[in-house]
């Protein structure tokens, strides 16, 4: 889910095309979810099996980003390495910072998928200021 | 890092996408050299020289020499 901007380039579009399917999966099954498609669902291996189907999707585009990067050149590769290394640590700071919280200050429960939404939402933020790949 | 890339570059006309293909780069990255946002790693500093057919010291400022 980098930046459309990437997709000027062949490995841009294949991960623009890559981006859509992974997340139109995850989309789908969590729509599926919300509308209660699975609500049936009482089998421990089902709903396990639902829950990696899910989560398969992120797995996913994490390798898309990997493929973007591999077919990228030395200067957009070391731009998104950047960008994912502060996403991740500024996300997994503040899902640790509110994990602690709950612990500690009785905040309320986040579920633990939470993080994925949110690395990306502190993606958007972060990005657009780090140009440089120093 | 220091360079001369931008200068060497509009001398013979080009743009910064037909400089990239000439690297094999894309135009993002020859901003960035040009804006002095990326220090190209060796072997692109080697290219851009056999681009432009001159010394890499031509083109970009050794940092570490007085």
């Amino acid at each position: 889910m980098l930046a459309l901007g990437k997709s000027k380039t062949q490995a841009g579009r294949r991960y623009v095309i890559r981006t859509l399917a992974f997340m139109g999966g995850y989309l789908a099954v969590n729509t599926a979810a919300i509308f209660g498609a699975f609500d049936d669902i009482r089998s421990p291996v089902a709903a396990w099996a639902l829950a990696l189907v899910v989560a398969a999707p992120v797995a996913g585009q994490i390798w898309a980003t990997l493929a973007l990067m591999k077919e990228s050149d030395e200067f957009v590769r070391a731009l998104i390495a950047k960008q994912f290394i502060v996403s991740a640590g500024v996300a997994m700071a503040l899902f640790s910072a509110w994990g602690f919280g709950e612990s500690y200050a009785g905040a309320p429960h986040a579920q633990g998928w939470l993080i994925y939404p949110l690395f990306w939402a502190v993606y958007g933020v972060v990005s657009p200021f780090i140009r440089s790949s120093r | 890092m220091k360079n001369r890339l931008k200068l060497l570059r509009v001398e013979r006309g080009w743009t910064q996408e037909q400089l990239g293909q000439a690297l094999g780069v894309s135009r993002q990255a020859v901003i960035a050299l040009e804006t002095e946002r990326h220090d190209p790693s060796l072997d692109l500093a080697y290219r851009i020289a056999a681009v432009f057919e001159r010394p890499g010291e031509d083109i970009f400022e050794n940092p570490h020499s007085g």
